[in-house]
């Protein structure tokens, strides 16, 4: 895919999911193959007491002019990346607009909240209607499940970095990601290759 | 049963929290909610359910005193102050090391000890005393077992949390000893059997106690620890009236005191107990008032019956005829009880309408206030 | 962590704030440092540990702040560039310190203090903004707006504490510390580094202090000369930068994240050419000509800063003193209620400011949109509450806790601490903690409790603490309640690592901040020495504990500690499999059913079981369960069944 440049400055990618998922390992790795091309790019993460189950949002400012914030304003996410069904809605209902696209790993994860009665979880057919609603695009990649197919749940990050690199949102050569890819992720690096290749794989079908 | 679903929460508010709580454990133990400890039910994380079995089966919960004797006798609630009685008579255990352990005449260490051997019941839940003098509620699997557990305690123990402890799908056979709060918990579970604990069904004994009134183990513990070198003690007592005291038996000889100072330690709860005999036992077991080292015996059902023909017939129990005396006694004490217990009922209440807990039949609450 | 000691000047790197921090120290030449871990401050010292024993530079995980900050003093009275790093309750806890510090001096080698705040409190027990400490003791102060920043004025500061001789300050908050920015590297020096006290001096003292202790009245008096020289350099501190009009409808006074906040807003509102932004780095001293200077440029003044109003007072200071002629201009911020008064700000609240003291409209995105998107989710995005980890060993002593107090009968409560456990606070913990202040405070506390006997007091009392906490602050008051006889009972959460803030080691792990192997301070033999009673378990025996707290509840008579030792599960499942195998049989499980009412979903909230409604039972979560089997022992159905792995 070559690299198409900026469509917009600065272009803001939220990634978003639950403390353990391995958020900030997926905005490192894009962070990263951005500068390497030459992007001015700031992350902003919530993490510290978050990481115990709480919800974990990454805001990726994408620039070629300035240094942002690491806040995206309400309403101003061009890219959403849930690796969870409600973090995902959370993100689209403060930071959505007509135009954001989202990609989305449908598997619930459940609060305490929720398996302690005090919550419920939606409904997961109403909660992807609404999703669809409130996005111009959306991809569907099951990450975890694809994941687990290959062994564990933790090469779902790089399943997701491939579909968010394949899907073409980001101004990224796949061939940036190799190198950052590799130091991301030392052990078990060529199983975590496959997963990004199958990552782009699955945004593509 | 069959009223307005109650749980927990009215638990508290209407028995534990106002002084009726017995501590006989029926709430305990079912569940990781409610457990007896120090003397007292904790409620030990919140139950958010509106109804519970808690409330159900608790004996100061409404009783329908018809609805349970039909269900162990087949009949209405007896009139009789003794209850249900088939038969009663005096009778004590033919071996020695029993006899010496007992309190008064080892029938029922001798009864519980037959049926494990010949296999009636697998287990038994009962009472036992500790070397500090604290009862525990203990599962006693053999005769020795239950020997360890013979004599008389006079706190209040929770033993039907012990047996609400048992899982759910042993079915081992069961006997229960208990005194009256404690067997009407029972045969209230016995009339709508519990979901999700040890089957009633397994319990084919029941072993009622005489009791008048139940004394507070925290409160009357550090009595005894202020008082006494509990050590040095190997066995209370409470002799009958007009003796008036609670007998220590030390080694270095009987410490009394008088009753008038361990009256303070009643339970609150069972100034509304009309029952002195456990009337919906199989056996009923008590002393025998001036004859020492025998008990009084009430046969109610079948399976009691059965179980005293077979300990005499093996040559386990020695039986004789209760003096008309004692049992003129037993059955005035046993009215007495009945009718002190309605009068702080309706004391309480300020109602002679409202029982508190207890369904009567009216004809019957006539009778005993008249 | 990035790689921060790479040598590569001129290249840009993602670096965190923290990271940008640490090489920047690189880049000034230090070779010191020391810290304890602290949200949002950890990483600073974590990264400099990774790469210190390659540079032949020393750095450690203090005990406790206070040590940290003492020790960094140590090696800069030696001349050796030091560094110490902390959140803003370990300025609280160097704040004697370093009230002394700046009446000494320090040495030949410049010394920083990095403190990170965290607004909202995030990661934190209190919201607190250390600035005003810099001025409260008088330290120069400075605060970056960017990763760059960050690195750069690190690297500068230690120029400026040499030159006029005192400690200087940084002051970092969340959004700089843990967010991500390219920083442009530079030249990682050859310094060479002799260590040598000679005596606490600076060449700025007029007297040397060999000669007789200068006293302290006259030390602060050159305190002030100090602050003098500094201010004189702020005045002209390339930090300080405007941009905007010549004269503007309204300026913004900003400083740190808030000046990246405050340009996305501008941006948003599309006002660049009628809002001005004065972005000050260097704070205290305030370089009051500077700022004297673009006063003029607007009447209208918008300070956006992080948690306290701190320096739109030290402006207000300024503007009082101006001559009686000068214009008034009206402020806005904090104050004025502007801007939340407490809390963090972002871009969004920064915009909704700007834009009624504008008074213009600001439109975040399509109307219809906003409408549907509010619409449609509402009721859908339950909370997500924090909870220890599946398989922390917390669950199972708070829970051993929660039942031991229970069936003592006598409403015994918990004091609480910080770290992981604080979540006892909450659900996860069973609301077991009743009260958290810092580090060390919860065994403070119970030994108040623990001797108010006399006046009728009856309830247990157990101050809990983890293994960190422990070496960090709770000694001191342990002895106070063996000494003074409190009766309370110290439990001691030794999961061997401070793990709330990133698993770093401390004396009792056995290995130190740079990897290298450490004695391992012996906690029951330090507490056995000081004649207490000590028990040791493993929180995971649940009938076990409780049974022993509730005994140990019992016998009263002072001071006594209890050791739940279990290996932190995040760090156990790095290198192990987990244990068993767990399964709800759904058969036995009676769900919400008399008996339970769902105890292990409802009550015991581990996040590995979860409720199928549908199915009214209880499930595995296999993704999140760690296998650690102890929700097996807690239902009444024994329907949890574990098998070895």
């Amino acid at each position: 895919m070559m690299n198409a440049g900026l469509r917009k400055d600065p272009l803001n990618l939220i990634i978003t999911g639950v403390g353990g998922q391995g958020n900030v390992t997926i905005s490192l790795v894009i962070g990263n193959a951005l500068v390497s091309e030459g992007y001015l790019v700031t992350i902003g993460e919530t993490y510290g007491a978050s990481q115990r189950g709480g919800p974990v949002m990454s805001h990726v400012r994408i620039s070629k002019e300035t240094q942002y914030s690491p806040f995206i304003p309400e309403g101003r996410a061009d890219i959403i990346l849930g690796m969870e069904p409600v973090e995902t809605l959370r993100m689209l209902r403060q930071f959505g607009n007509p135009d954001v696209l989202t990609i989305i790993n449908p598997r619930p994860i459940y609060s305490i909240d929720v398996t302690g009665g005090q919550a419920e979880y939606p409904d997961m057919d109403e909660l992807m209607e609404t999703v669809k609603q409130l996005s111009a695009k959306v991809w569907t990649i099951n990450a975890t499940e694809e994941a687990q197919r290959m062994g564990s749940p933790m090469f779902a990050n790089a399943i997701l970095i491939g579909a968010l690199v394949g899907s073409g949102v980001l101004p990224l050569d796949k061939r940036s990601l190799d190198p950052v890819l590799r130091e991301a992720f030392p052990k078990e690096v060529e199983a975590n290759m496959a997963a990004f290749h199958k990552g782009v794989e699955l945004v593509r079908q | 049963m069959g009223m307005e679903a109650k749980g927990c929460k009215e638990l508290f508010q209407g028995v534990i929290d106002v002084g009726l709580c017995a501590l006989c454990g029926a709430c305990a133990g079912g569940c990781p909610y409610l457990a007896s400890s120090k003397g007292n039910v904790v409620l030990v994380d919140n139950c958010s359910r509106s109804e519970g079995q808690c409330y159900q089966y608790c004996p100061r919960t409404y009783v329908d005193m018809d609805a349970i004797s039909q269900q162990v006798f087949g009949a209405p609630y007896a009139e009789d102050e003794l209850g249900v009685a088939k038969e009663v008579f005096r009778a004590r255990s033919t071996d020695a090391r029993i006899k010496e352990k007992a309190q008064y005449g080892g029938t029922v260490t001798a009864l519980l000890s037959l049926a494990l051997r010949e296999e009636l019941i697998g287990g038994v839940v009962l009472t036992k005393t500790l070397d500090d003098k604290t009862p525990t509620a203990v599962l006693a699997r053999n005769a020795d077992e239950v020997l360890e557990c013979a004599g008389s305690s006079y706190m209040a123990c929770p033993v039907l949390q012990t047996y609400n402890h048992i899982p759910s799908d042993d079915n081992c056979k069961l006997g229960v000893v208990a005194v009256p709060c404690q067997v009407l918990a029972m045969s209230k579970m016995k009339v709508e059997p519990p979901e999700n604990r040890v089957s009633v069904n397994n319990v084919k004994l029941v072993i009622g106690l005489f009791c008048t009134w139940a004394l507070s183990p925290d409160g009357f513990h550090r009595f005894l620890r202020e008082n006494l070198d509990l050590s040095q003690v190997k066995k209370f007592d409470i002799p009958p009236p007009p003796a008036n005291r609670f007998d220590a038996y030390t080694v270095g000889g009987k410490i009394s005191f008088s009753l008038d100072q361990i009256r303070q330690f009643t339970m609150p709860t069972c100034a509304y107990c009309l029952d002195m005999t456990s009337e919906f036992a199989d056996i009923s077991v008590g002393s025998v008032e001036g004859i020492e080292g025998w008990n009084t015996v009430i046969v109610r059902t079948d399976a009691g019956s059965e179980l005293i023909e077979m300990a005499k017939a093996r040559g386990k129990l020695e039986t004789d005829g209760l003096p008309q005396e004692n049992l003129a006694h037993l059955k005035e004490a046993a009215l007495l009880k009945k009718k002190r217990a309605l009068k702080e009922i309706i004391k309480r209440s300020g109602d002679k309408k409202d029982l508190l807990y207890l369904g009567l039949p009216q004809r019957l609450v006539d009778k005993l206030l008249a | 962590m990035a790689n921060i000691e790479i040598d590569a000047p001129s290249t840009s790197q993602l670096l965190i704030g923290n990271e940008a921090i640490a090489r920047g120290a690189l880049e000034a030449g230090i070779g010191f440092a020391a810290a304890y871990p602290g949200t949002p401050s950890s990483e600073i010292l974590g990264s400099l540990a990774q790469v210190a024993d390659k540079l032949g530079i020393y750095a450690e995980w203090s005990v406790n702040e206070k040590v940290a900050m003492e020790a960094a003093a140590g090696a800069s009275f030696a001349g050796i560039r030091a560094l110490a790093a902390m959140k803003q309750n370990g300025v609280n806890v160097v704040s004697d310190f370093l009230a002394n510090l700046v009446m000494s001096g320090i040495g030949e080698a410049g010394l920083v203090l990095i403190s990170c705040d965290d607004p909202s409190a995030i990661s934190s027990s209190n919201e607190q903004d250390t600035r005003p400490v810099a001025k409260w003791l008088g330290i120069p102060l400075v605060e970056p707006g960017s990763f760059q920043e960050a690195k750069d004025m690190t690297k500068w500061l230690f120029d400026l504490a040499e030159e006029i001789g005192t400690i200087c300050m940084l002051r970092s908050v969340t959004r700089i510390a843990h967010a991500r920015g390219n920083v442009r590297l530079g030249e990682l020096p050859k310094r060479p580094k002799k260590a040598r006290f000679d005596q606490v001096h600076d060449a700025r003292n007029v007297l040397p202090t060999r000669l007789m202790p200068i006293p302290s009245a006259l030390r602060h008096g050159l305190l002030h000369l100090k602050l003098g020289k500094a201010k004189e350099k702020f005045e002209s501190s390339p930090f300080n930068q405007y941009v905007g009009p010549d004269k503007a409808d309204l300026l913004v006074i900003t400083c740190g994240s808030c000046w990246l906040y405050s340009q996305d807003a501008v941006k948003a509102l599309e006002l660049e050419d009628k809002v001005g932004i004065l972005k000050l780095g260097t704070l205290w001293p305030l370089p009051e000509q500077l700022v004297e200077q673009h006063l003029d440029r607007s009447q209208k003044i918008l300070f956006v800063e992080e948690i306290d109003p701190f320096l739109e007072r030290s402006v207000m200071e300024l503007v009082a003193n101006l001559p009686a002629d000068s214009p008034r201009p009206v402020f806005y911020g904090k104050r004025s209620g502007h801007l939340n008064a407490y809390g963090e700000l972002n871009p969004d609240t920064v915009i909704k400011a700007i834009a009624s003291i504008m008074g213009v409209a600001y439109q975040p995105r399509d109307s219809e949109y906003g409408k549907k998107a509010e619409d449609s989710t509402k009721g859908h995005v339950p909370e997500r509450s924090i909870t220890f980890c599946a398989g922390c060993p917390h669950r199972a002593t708070f829970w051993a806790i929660k039942n031991a107090l229970k069936l003592d009968g006598r409403d015994g409560l918990v004091t609480g601490d910080i770290g992981c456990y604080s979540m006892a606070l909450g659900p996860a913990g069973f609301f077991q903690a009743r009260t958290m202040h810092c580090m060390g405070g919860g065994v403070g506390v119970a030994n108040g409790l623990g001797k108010l006997g006399q006046f009728g007091f009856d309830q247990p009392v157990l101050a809990v603490v983890g293994d960190s906490t422990f070496y960090h602050a709770a000694i001191p008051a342990l002895i106070n309640g063996i000494y003074n006889q409190s009766d309370f009972i110290l439990v001691i959460l030794d999961n061997n690592a401070t793990a709330m803030t990133g698993f770093q080691p401390h004396p009792g792990t056995g290995t130190t901040a740079m990897g290298k192997p450490a004695k391992v301070v012996s906690m029951e033999a330090l507490c056995r020495s000081l004649g207490a009673r000590v028990e040791v378990r493993d929180p995971f025996d649940l009938k076990g504990t409780t049974a022993m707290l509730l005994e140990m509840v019992a016998e009263g008579g002072g001071a006594k500690v209890a050791i739940m030792r279990r290996e932190c599960e995040l760090v156990r499942g790095r290198k192990e499999k987990p244990p068993y195998k767990v399964h709800v049989d759904p058969d036995k499980c009676i769900g919400d059913a008399c008996g339970c009412d769902r105890l292990c979903t409802r009550v015991f909230l581990c996040p590995g079981l979860i409720w199928d409604k549908k199915a009214g039972k209880a499930k595995i979560d296999e993704v999140i369960c760690t296998g650690c089997g102890v929700c097996a022992d807690i239902c009444p159905q024994g329907a949890i069944i574990k098998e070895a792995a």
